[in-house]
C-alpha cells in the first residue's frame, strides 16, 4: 500500500459526491421540465455506485488478493416511478384531457440528499485532512 | 511516488571494502526517488495548468496532487537534511 493511497480512496468519495451534487442539480433544474429526450417528461435521475476493489499483490509473501480502494460508480439510471398527473389543459404538452405529465421529481427528497451529499463530501474531506496530518506529523518524526 | 519501496529491501549492508557496486547503487537509489519526486511536482503542475486552463478537472484532485508534492518535497528534505548531519558526523570525526 503506497504512502498516498489513503488520500486517494478519499478522492474517489470526493469524486463521487460531486457527481452525485451535479446529479441533484440536474434533477432540481428538471423539477418541471415535461420535455424530456424520449418526448416524455424528465424522469429523476439516480447515480449508481459500488465499492472499488483491486487486486493487489503482497510485495513479501506474494499472494495475491482483492483490496478495498474506494468507491467508483457504476452508472447513472432513472426513477421508474410515476409521473406526478397535474390537471393544465392550458399547457402545450397537455392530453386530450388536459392532463400534463409533470416529473418524478421529489424536490424535498433533492433536498435531502443534496445535504446528505454536502455532508458527505464535508467527512470525505476532514478524513483526508486526518489523514494528511498524520503524514506531515510522520515527518516530524527525524526533526528535534 | 512509492516511497515505502525505499524498504529493507532496497538497502544493502554496508560493505567492509568500498567497491564500485555499492556507491552506484546508492547514487541509483537517489536518482530514481529524485525522478519520482520530480514526477509528483510535475504531475502537480499539470493539474494546476489543467484548473486554469479550464479542463475537466475536478477541484479536490488539484488540491491532492499539490499536498502529494508537497509531502513528497518535504520527506526529500528530511531525508536531506538526514544526509548532511550524518556527513558532517563524520566531519567533524577527530582522529
Amino acid at each position: 500500500m503506497s504512502v498516498f493511497k489513503s488520500l486517494q480512496i478519499n478522492a474517489s468519495g470526493l469524486s463521487l459526491e460531486r457527481l452525485k451534487m451535479d446529479i441533484i442539480s440536474t434533477n432540481i433544474a428538471n423539477v418541471n421540465t415535461t420535455r424530456a429526450e424520449n418526448g416524455e417528461a424528465y424522469r429523476k435521475k439516480i447515480v449508481v455506485f459500488s465499492e472499488n476493489l483491486e487486486k493487489e499483490i503482497n510485495r513479501i509473501s506474494g499472494v495475491t488478493k482483492k483490496v478495498s480502494s474506494g468507491v467508483k460508480v457504476d452508472g447513472i439510471e432513472e426513477d421508474e416511478s410515476e409521473f406526478r398527473i397535474v390537471y393544465d389543459p392550458t399547457h402545450p404538452d397537455a392530453d386530450e384531457n388536459g392532463y400534463v405529465q409533470l416529473p418524478n421529481v421529489n424536490i424535498v427528497d433533492e433536498m435531502v440528499s443534496l445535504i446528505n451529499t454536502q455532508r458527505a463530501y464535508e467527512a470525505n474531506v476532514t478524513c483526508l485532512n486526518a489523514n494528511k496530518a498524520i503524514l506531515k506529523k510522520a515527518l516530524d518524526i527525524s526533526k528535534g | 511516488m512509492e516511497i515505502n519501496k525505499v524498504g529493507l529491501s532496497s538497502i544493502k549492508p554496508v560493505n567492509t571494502k568500498t567497491n564500485n557496486e555499492t556507491e552506484t547503487d546508492f547514487k541509483a537509489i537517489m536518482n530514481e526517488q529524485l525522478n519520482k519526486l520530480n514526477n509528483k511536482q510535475v504531475e502537480a503542475d499539470n493539474y494546476v495548468n489543467d484548473l486554469i486552463s479550464g479542463n475537466d478537472v475536478d477541484l479536490h484532485q488539484v488540491m491532492i496532487a499539490t499536498e502529494e508534492a508537497r509531502l513528497s518535497l518535504e520527506l526529500a528534505v528530511q531525508i536531506r537534511n538526514k544526509i548532511v548531519e550524518a556527513y558532517k558526523e563524520l566531519n567533524n570525526m577527530q582522529l
